[in-house]
């Protein structure tokens, strides 16, 4: 996705119609090879093989991993909080939205709201529970946080899984889907069009002023408090935003998938393979995510498919991987690229 | 001196200091109160019951509370930890108990359970001191810069490949004992205790005061101490840091087996066993103070009451809540935990 271009590379030379596309470009955060691989990822489901039906399923697990993947690096790589509880915080998206479209009569609430609407209004849910949470845990400092993040996400998950009259607990909730239709492609788009929205929207807000007291917090929090920046707004601002994100996904995967489960959504392994994802693409960066989301998620499908006699597998991976990043190479595959560009920066004369 | 304490920073300091205290008596007042309650209401077999899991809620929570102190690791991998000890048991004790069914062997039967529980601890202390070596010291030489953070992060992908190791080795099935002595329920107080039960209390009382013997009156405990209160100066008196490092990891790991171990029949043994033992320890630590070894002793039983008697009087589907937001609440007025918390590491970000 959206290679960024803003990064310590002061020399931009942005003359003629290329320099001043790749200017606009720029504003919202993209760089020609982001977009590139971008409308690579927009036109996939056009071209085989990736036109099979299971296959879009798979581009599909990949945006949406791609999409929280952001929202989460948005809080860990910026003001270095990890919000441990977001996989709980994008169930109660989901749940929100589902509960609210509910129209059988075996559940207390019967709204039937639109899932077009109900989905806006988990996010809202979701980024005010964020708004809340952060208030009361984000004056704690870092690993008090995180664990607090984690107490939060249990209670969630306690929540959805005993409030029977409004969740059916583990026997989950099967939420009208967005669209009528059996074809995986419109969802494609529907996901693609909202991992760009978080990152444009995302990259936009660290790109501002506001952006700037998020690094500066998150680099060294009691310089950054010295030279006068709130530090409680700003995180509980960060927070809040990266919550609602999160809630706005949950929606999707409540109407696309059809089927809601506490497990399947709300467990710490989906918080753990979040933040995987996000690490190995490097911290800091909202696209290595991204970049890291859709290798990983056909790679781990295929494995699954193959090797159904092993499951878990995948997840000891991830879990591998994540340490050998975390002690060999922390900047991950953004820090990765970075360091390629000045390499050919430095070697090409100019 | 008396100029300094009417200044605001030590007015605040002298401020939260109280807050912590009223934090303190309330948390311990309100746990006795659940006691007092579940013994008249529930019967005196829920409190003593909560106090039996305590013990190991203890075990757990010292070996947490040790490896931050010492090193700075936000364990997170802790309740891994105890579900080897518990595989590990059930693979060395169900074939022992087959035998002793074909060759009966009085004494034997009775040394069983212990071959197991010890052959865990064992096995417990050898695993943490190799994940040491493997993963925090490369990186300690690597860099401590963020470590409380990283540290954190590496440890969820130490539970994320534990746990899901596994599952891919040994299936997600559920491997319990019925009990480990084949003796009849102790009548205490008129109400019938598993003999089991027993021995696990017993067992937790034991280590938690060897070890602390062993923090206070050896060598090597003082050293143990010392990096734990200030890396550089036990550095400049002849420490041997990798070995204290190694020696704390293995056992706190040694010490979350043996809780696993200890409480086989009340846990069976499978991938994810280990998750609930861990947000308890991770909980009592949190409200005592990351660190506090001595704190975390007196918060398993804390925390064990306050759960048996939330799960009493408030009902399952607050089980989880309850706690939480008591957190919360006691984060809010004492943010180093209700004894207080003086790791270097902690306020680091």
């Amino acid at each position: 996705m959206g290679i960024q271009t803003n990064e310590g590379q002061g020399r931009k030379d942005f003359s003629g119609i290329w320099g001043s596309f790749v200017s606009a470009l720029d504003k919202i955060g993209f760089s020609p090879l982001g977009l590139a691989l971008l409308i690579l990822v927009a036109v996939a489901p056009w071209i085989p093989p990736f036109n099979q039906e299971h296959i879009v399923r798979w581009l599909i697990g990949g945006a949406f991993l791609a999409a929280q993947a952001i929202a989460f690096d948005f809080t860990a790589g910026y003001i270095n909080v990890v919000n441990f509880g977001f996989a709980a915080i994008v169930g109660l998206g989901a749940y929100t939205s589902a509960i609210l479209a509910n129209t059988s009569p075996f559940l207390i609430v019967r709204i039937g709201l639109p899932p077009w609407i109900g989905i806006f209004v988990g996010a809202l849910v979701s980024g005010l529970l964020g708004l809340l949470l952060g208030m009361l845990t984000l004056r704690l400092r870092g690993i008090y946080a995180a664990v607090m993040a984690w107490f939060v996400g249990i209670a969630l998950l306690g929540l959805a899984r005993n409030l029977t009259p409004l969740t059916r607990g583990p026997l989950g909730l099967h939420p009208p889907t967005l669209l009528s239709t059996t074809s995986n492609r419109p969802y494609f788009y529907i996901i693609f069009t909202m991992m760009v929205v978080t990152y444009i929207v995302l990259r936009m807000v660290t790109k501002s002023h506001i952006g700037l007291a998020f690094k500066a917090l998150g680099q060294n929090f009691d310089a950054a408090r010295a030279s006068g920046i709130n530090p409680t707004k700003y995180r509980v601002l960060n927070f809040a935003l990266s919550c609602l994100f999160a809630g706005w996904l949950g929606g999707f995967y409540a109407h696309y998938y059809g089927s809601l489960t506490p497990k399947t959504i709300m467990h710490t392994s989906k918080t753990v393979e979040v933040l995987a994802i996000a690490y190995i693409g490097g911290r800091g960066s909202l696209w290595g995510g991204v970049v890291t989301a859709f290798p990983f998620v056909f790679f781990i499908e295929y494995l699954r498919s193959e090797l159904t006699e092993l499951p878990g597998l995948h997840l000891v991976i991830y879990g591998v991987l994540m340490i050998l990043i975390m002690i060999f190479y922390p900047d991950g595959l953004a820090g990765l690229y970075r360091w390629a560009v000045r390499k050919l920066r430095r070697d090409r004369p100019s | 001196m008396e100029r300094t304490l009417t200044g605001p920073s030590m007015r605040s300091a002298i401020w939260a200091k109280i807050g912590q205290n009223l934090v303190a008596s309330i948390v311990i007042g309100g746990s006795v109160a659940a006691g007092i309650a579940l013994a008249v209401l529930a019967g005196p077999a829920q409190l003593i019951n909560s106090i039996v899991t305590g013990g190991m809620w203890a075990l757990m929570s010292v070996g947490l509370a040790l490896v931050f102190g010492v090193m700075n690791i936000p364990h997170f991998a802790h309740g891994e930890s105890f579900m080897v000890g518990a595989y590990v048991a059930y693979f060395v004790f169900t074939p022992l108990h087959k035998y002793l069914k074909t060759n009966p062997n009085a004494f034997l039967s009775t040394m069983a359970p212990f071959i197991a529980i010890l052959a865990a601890t064992l096995v417990g202390f050898v695993l943490g001191v190799i994940i040491e070596k493997l993963i925090f010291y490369p990186l300690r030489r690597r860099t401590r810069a963020q470590w409380v953070m990283n540290t954190f992060l590496i440890t969820v992908g130490i539970s994320f490949i534990m746990t899901n190791g596994a599952t891919l080795v040994l299936g997600p099935n559920f491997r319990g004992i019925p009990r480990y002595w084949d003796v009849d329920p102790i009548k205490f107080l008129g109400v019938r205790i598993a003999f089991d039960r027993i021995v696990a209390f017993a067992i937790a009382i034991v280590t938690i005061a060897a070890f602390w013997f062993f923090l206070h009156s050896t060598q090597t405990g003082r050293a143990i101490r010392a990096v734990a209160q200030d890396e550089d100066g036990a550095q400049m008196v002849g420490i041997d840091l990798n070995f204290i490092h190694s020696l704390t990891f293995g056992l706190a790991t040694a010490m979350a087996a043996l809780a696993g171990a200890s409480l086989l029949f009340m846990f069976q043994a499978y991938p994810t066993v280990g998750l609930k033992p861990l947000y308890f320890a991770w909980y009592v630590v949190m409200l005592v103070g990351l660190g506090n070894i001595g704190g975390a002793i007196i918060g398993g039983f804390i925390v064990a009451l306050l759960q048996t008697a939330t799960q009493q009087f408030i009902g399952i589907a607050w089980e989880d809540v309850i706690p939480t937001i008591v957190m919360i609440l006691v984060l809010l007025l004492a943010p180093s935990g209700i004894f207080g918390s003086e790791v270097k590491g902690v306020h680091e970000q």
